[in-house]
């Protein structure tokens, strides 16, 4: 469905934040993208929304290309993003902020009223704060009227930075609810999540990167699982002793094939048992890895 | 008590009409990030403009306005599509040195065209009043400020009721976010800049009537908006009502009780005693690198 092509980018005249990502998002999935800061996770999701440009490279939804589109011609495709924080209008209602997802369909009132009424049904805050101030809205709330918004175009490919960020443990799981029904319903969903556990937790498949590059993808338990994952997004804190069959078994064969490597889970919070090469930078070429690994 | 009653509704009056002409000038800024220097320039030379008009036809100066509000919206919307545009994105000083030049090349075809001289369009009801009790009030305040608070809530519907409105206040707000949900950046800030421009066409028309101009006048009037802006809040529209209010009262309650000499320097010291309590100004939001 959607399909980046070796896109480098950054901000101003600054060096490439992105250095040659390859990612592909299939439909009806949902692809995670989890890795540390300053890996370019959230460039990603600006460069697929048009907010930023790719210097080269190319993004592609099926055969329709995007690249350099300006973000309501990308909008125009059905790729709707929910930025990391303060999405909304805070000095309007939370029925205009709604509203305003309708911005590209606003001539055909009938549409915008059928898509108004189906986001209402969905997300019940909508309609219990329509006339509130979007910014008296607790953190929970804002990100329900964020995705409610973006639900407006009723997108083919929904983008999420950190859904989770800043939110309490009921507000997450009614978030985390919704992500799931959305793609229930057909909508394929790429999100980015610093709360590793929770966003391979959602997800079909995972990305993780580091740098600015791509370092490993796979389905997400075979991403969660990978003994090379710690020391990926835990910065090496694993131990250093040479894992026999590591980072190659998945990068040997798509996502589907067998050999899920490690028999540990390497969430945030628990290095893996088995383990795995430090990979950094410096040592990807050292590890050819996983990143031969679709999720197609 | 009836002449701090005449002072205040004189104060209302000329407070409605600073309003309208700061009201532009806080839109733009509020949409584009852009102090418009220039807005006291527009002024002036819609108000030229309307004298040369009232002296060639009879127009009454303040009705020209449906015809100098069009003009302007016009210039406005090309100057910013085929000059201010080639600025965005860059630092708001930018803005100010380049709508500084705009004013100065106003002010230079004025001067050239018109003559340096003091002018000011004197329709028949120019020295008459409406006398309310013991309270007068002059009909050409009075016009103006009717003027100003029809188009004051022209603005207010479509900013609250169009989606061209919306989108103005969409990227006044969050302009990221407005961009996420397909509101065009450049096409939102050239209307914007339009809209502000149009209000300082029936400004223009206003002032050609309430006060004696000349080229340079444009000086007095950009810092007199500056002042009501920044006292409001930059960018906030209730805010720029507010401070035109203050500063309305301000010039007639110091004219009626002291003298007009220091009803500007009134004006000024409120602005440095709000400032000093909220440096955001009255209805401005404080931003995260205000706080650090």
């Amino acid at each position: 469905m959607l399909t980046l092509n070796d896109v480098t980018a950054g901000y101003g005249n600054g060096g490439n934040v992105l250095q040659g990502v390859d990612l592909h998002c299939a439909e009806r999935t949902v692809t995670c993208i989890v890795g540390p800061n300053g890996a370019g996770k959230s460039t990603v999701l600006k460069v697929i929304s048009g907010l930023l440009r790719c210097r080269t490279g190319s993004i592609s939804m099926g055969d329709v290309p995007l690249t350099s589109l300006a973000p309501d011609r990308i909008l125009a495709h059905g790729i709707t993003q929910v930025p990391q924080s303060q999405a909304l209008f805070p000095g309007m209602s939370v029925r205009d902020n709604v509203m305003l997802g309708g911005y590209l369909i606003r001539r055909d009132r009938k549409l915008l009223a059928a898509r108004y009424a189906a986001v209402l049904e969905r997300i019940p805050i909508v309609s219990e704060r329509a006339s509130d101030h979007a910014g008296n809205l607790s953190g929970g709330q804002r990100r329900m009227v964020e995705i409610a918004r973006c639900l407006m175009l009723d997108p083919k490919l929904l983008l999420l930075d950190e859904p989770s960020l800043g939110l309490d443990p009921r507000s997450l799981a009614g978030v985390a609810t919704l992500i799931k029904s959305l793609n229930d319903g057909g909508t394929t969903v790429l999100l980015v999540e610093q709360n590793v556990r929770l966003g391979l937790g959602l997800a079909t498949h995972g990305v993780v990167m580091e740098g600015g590059k791509v370092r490993l993808t796979g389905t997400a338990a075979e991403v969660r699982d990978h003994p090379e994952m710690a020391s990926l997004y835990l910065g090496g804190s694993a131990p250093a002793t040479p894992a026999p069959a590591g980072p190659a078994s998945v990068s040997a064969g798509p996502a589907s094939a067998p050999g899920t490597p490690a028999s540990a889970p390497a969430g945030p919070g628990s290095a893996p048992a088995t383990p795995a090469t430090p990979a950094t930078p410096g040592s990807a070429s050292a590890s050819p890895t996983a990143k031969g690994v679709s999720n197609a | 008590m009836a002449q701090f009653v005449q002072a205040l509704a004189l104060g209302v009056l000329i407070g409605g009409i600073y309003a309208l002409m700061a009201g532009g000038l806080t839109l733009i800024f509020g949409v584009l990030r852009i102090v418009n220097i220039a807005q006291g320039a527009f002024l002036i030379l819609v108000a030229t403009f309307t004298w040369w008009l009232w002296r060639a036809t009879g127009l009454d100066p303040i009705l020209a306005s449906v015809i100098t509000a069009p003009l302007m919206f016009g210039a406005g919307w090309v100057l910013y599509r085929y000059v201010v545009v080639r600025i965005r994105g860059q630092a708001a000083s930018m803005s100010v040195l380049l709508t500084f030049g705009i004013a100065l090349v106003i002010e230079g075809v004025l001067n050239i065209v018109t003559g340096n001289r003091f002018r000011s369009a004197t329709p028949a009801y120019f020295e008459q009043s409406f006398r309310i009790g013991d309270i007068l009030l002059p009909k050409a305040q009075v016009y103006g400020f009717l003027a100003a608070v029809v188009v004051l809530g022209g603005l207010y519907l479509v900013l609250t009721r169009t989606w061209a409105g919306r989108a103005i206040r969409a990227t006044s707000q969050n302009p990221s976010a407005a961009a996420l949900v397909g509101i065009g950046a450049t096409a939102t800030a050239a209307l914007a800049f339009a809209l502000g421009s149009a209000s300082a066409g029936v400004g223009g028309s206003i002032l050609s009537v309430l006060y004696p101009f000349f080229p340079a006048s444009h000086y007095d009037w950009i810092s007199r908006l500056l002042g009501i802006v920044v006292l409001g809040g930059m960018g906030s529209l209730p805010g720029a009502l507010a401070g035109a209010l203050i500063l309305g009262l301000a010039e007639t309650l110091t004219a009626t009780y002291g003298s007009l000499q220091w009803s500007t320097l009134v004006f000024y010291l409120v602005i440095m005693a709000v400032l000093l309590v909220r440096p955001q100004g009255l209805f401005g939001a404080r931003l995260r690198e205000d706080a650090a």
